[in-house]
């Protein structure tokens, strides 16, 4: 009984897209807006989420650190809670760790701001981190060869005046001069360069691991005056231990400190909890985006609405002339279909190139999953507007149809 | 006092209504636009309504072609109640036993005179191979095969009527139902119109109705059917 056959539908419908060029244009803008914006922020999300986990991949995902202050709230995000920045470690703290973690790297470190000189520049406000030999192999920033080398245990027990620069700082410093060999001075002392680390990336707005000093923890404690650590690394062999670990360290430090004055977790940790703000920040991106599939809908919705005038006439006309009322809804429903497709697909487009620009600035990711979302939706907005008011006329008379105004 | 013809009465009856009444509605008023019609149409006849305006002509043709429902009454095709079928039962009738042709043309814009020809074959059983060859021949017939291209807003009102009565023919209707054909034509081409209708009578056999409010015009027909406040005042062979 489907009398004009499949093909004949689709290619009448392809005529009555051709022939209303405006109408067509001004409903696949709408679906091309809600499309592209989708694509973009959802890309912008992922982008963010894939370049953060990127980050803490190079960190090592076995290493526990020991902090002062309270890092996380009971939820797992970030807490709130003014942090007891006041309570430094030392090395009866170190000794201790040592001795029950025999078969574990055991790193303390110490950070200081500092401003920086090298010949006549200076740069100010930079950390200065005092440790161990192990950490550099510990957080990936052992120099390439070329590029000079981490400080020895030697060095360390001897209170060696070295230093190791994060790539930036280097930059900063000497330019296009190699530093190796080269001194800068920090709080009156100088430093010899010995190394270079590679470049790590910033961590959006947060202080650069690029622009670190490294150097004894010797050196750092003869600054300051005192024996405080801030921080302890701890590196351990086998990575499915880690969670005991972190357990028996906690129950250790208690001994001597009180609950919530420090904090204990791995990398992991770190990663979920920035994870949590980034989920948050793409839910909040994907309400914007799900405001321009809207806003995309009711461009579409609009343009059926002006258009219903003319289409319910040809929908009396063919009904006059022998149109049943299922072979009209088959023709405005491919209709809708075709005209979907055609500002999805030129949306996919722009949302991928555009991705591919914000890239140029910015970590962005294309997801087949926001392709579905944005197409899905949209599409489902271009074939309700569109089939809706052929669906009413259909049941019109035809000449209630005709005479529509 | 409706009077039939005697001569009639050997052909068969095409058309038939019985009783029709058509009510408006709107709001607490109601109207009855037809008030009780009986009329017979016969195999081959050449009918003219016609009467004030506002008396129901245009009610009375929508309701014999299908376009609307009567409120009650029976319209009779070949002697089978066509007015309360099933949507595609009467859609099949519209498309390929009655022709109707608009005062106001309707044809679809932005679209050539061949395809607005040939979209009632869309909705037909006739084998699409044949369809352009129709097409083609239908608009020839009607004096338009230069124009086969051109779409309404290029034709003149003569020549779009005649794409629309192409459109009527072209699933070889038996009944042509026509209201006010030529209302919207100057004299020359509405007498063209009429003229191809009567060569469309007398060469083809086909039943024609037609409603016009020019009493020249009405005169042409065999039969003159005058309707007023929606009843059928006289109907008159001449
Ligand atoms: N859709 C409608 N709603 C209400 N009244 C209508 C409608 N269509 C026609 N009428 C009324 O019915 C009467 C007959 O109309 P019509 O059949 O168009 O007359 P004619 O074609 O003879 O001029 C008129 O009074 C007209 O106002
Ligand atoms: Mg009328």
């Amino acid at each position: 009984m489907i009398k004009p056959s499949p093909s004949d539908l689709i290619k009448s419908s392809v005529r009555s897209i051709a022939k209303n060029k405006g109408r067509t244009l001004l409903t696949s803008l709408g679906i091309i807006i809600g499309v592209t914006s989708v694509i973009l922020l959802t890309s912008i999300g992922n982008g963010l989420k894939k370049y953060v986990s990127d980050q803490f991949e190079s960190l090592g995902s076995n290493v526990v650190y020991i902090v002062p202050g309270k890092v996380f709230n009971d939820e797992g995000g970030f807490s709130n809670t003014e942090s007891f920045v006041t309570l430094t470690f030392d090395d009866k703290d170190i000794s201790k760790i040592s001795r029950q973690f025999k078969n574990d790297l055991v790193i303390p470190s110490t950070q200081l701001a500092v401003d920086v000189k090298a010949g006549d520049k200076i740069k100010k406000g930079r950390s200065l981190i005092g440790t161990t030999p192990e950490y550099g192999p510990a957080n990936n920033s052992v120099p390439k060869e070329t590029n000079g080398r981490w400080f020895t245990q030697e060095e360390t027990d001897k209170n060696s005046k070295v230093a190791v620069l994060g790539n930036k700082i280097a930059q900063d410093l000497f330019g296009s001069v190699n530093p190796l060999g080269k001194k800068i001075i920090v709080k009156g002392k100088n430093l010899k360069v010995i190394g270079v680390v590679d470049k790590k990336g910033s961590t959006f707005g947060g202080p650069s691991l690029d622009d670190h000093i490294y150097t004894t923890i010797g050196t750092v404690q003869n600054i300051t005056g005192n024996s405080d650590i801030n921080t302890i690394q701890v590196k351990i062999k086998d990575k499915s231990l880690i969670n005991k670990t972190k357990t028996d360290l906690e129950k250790l430090l208690l001994d001597r400190y009180e609950k919530d004055t420090f904090s204990v977790f791995d990398s992991s940790q770190l990663l979920s909890s920035i994870n949590s703000i980034i989920g948050t920040l793409t839910i909040a991106l994907t309400g914007i985006a799900a405001i321009s599939l809207v806003v995309g809908g009711i461009g579409i919705m609009n343009i059926m609405l002006v258009t219903v005038s003319e289409r319910t006439k040809e929908i009396g006309l063919r009904k006059a002339i022998g149109a049943y009322p299922r072979a009209i809804l088959v023709q405005f429903l491919i209709e809708a279909i075709i005209l979907s497709a055609l500002g999805g697909f030129i949306g996919v487009v722009l949302g991928a190139l555009g991705t591919l620009a914000i890239n140029q600035f910015f970590p962005a990711q294309i997801t087949p999953g926001s392709i579905i979302l944005a197409f899905g939706v949209s599409s489902l907005v271009g074939v309700i507007f569109g089939v809706a008011p052929a669906r009413k006329a259909s049941k019109l008379s035809p000449i209630e149809a005709l005479r529509y105004e | 006092m409706t009077k039939s013809s005697s001569e009639n009465k050997h052909r068969p009856v095409v058309l038939e209504l019985q009783n029709i009444v058509k009510t408006y509605r709107s709001g607490n008023t109601s109207f009855n636009a037809l008030n009780g019609v009986d009329l017979k149409i016969y195999q081959g006849e050449f009918v003219s309504i016609t009467g004030p305006s506002g008396s129901g002509k245009s009610t009375l043709m929508h309701i014999i072609g299908l376009l609307d429902s009567p409120t009650s009454g029976q319209v009779l095709l070949e002697g089978r109640d066509i007015s309360r079928l099933k949507e595609h039962e009467m859609a099949q009738i519209r498309n390929v036993t009655l022709g109707f042709v608009f005062q106001q043309f309707n044809l679809l814009p932005k679209t050539s005179a061949l395809e607005n020809v040939l979209l009632p074959l869309l909705y037909s059983d006739v084998d699409k191979s044949l369809h352009h060859e129709m097409g083609v021949k239908m608009l020839t017939k009607v004096g338009l095969d230069t124009k086969l291209k051109n779409t309404p807003a290029q034709l003149s009102g003569g020549q779009q009527q005649r794409v629309a009565i192409a459109r009527a023919l072209i699933n070889n209707p038996k009944i042509i139902l026509a209201d006010e054909p030529t209302g919207n034509l100057d004299s020359k081409s509405g007498k063209d119109v009429m003229e191809f209708f009567h060569k469309l009578n007398q060469e083809e056999g086909r039943t024609i109705v037609f409603v016009t409010h020019d009493q020249e015009l009405a005169a042409q027909a065999q039969r003159v059917v005058v309707i007023k406040d929606g009843k059928i005042s006289i109907s008159k062979t001449q």
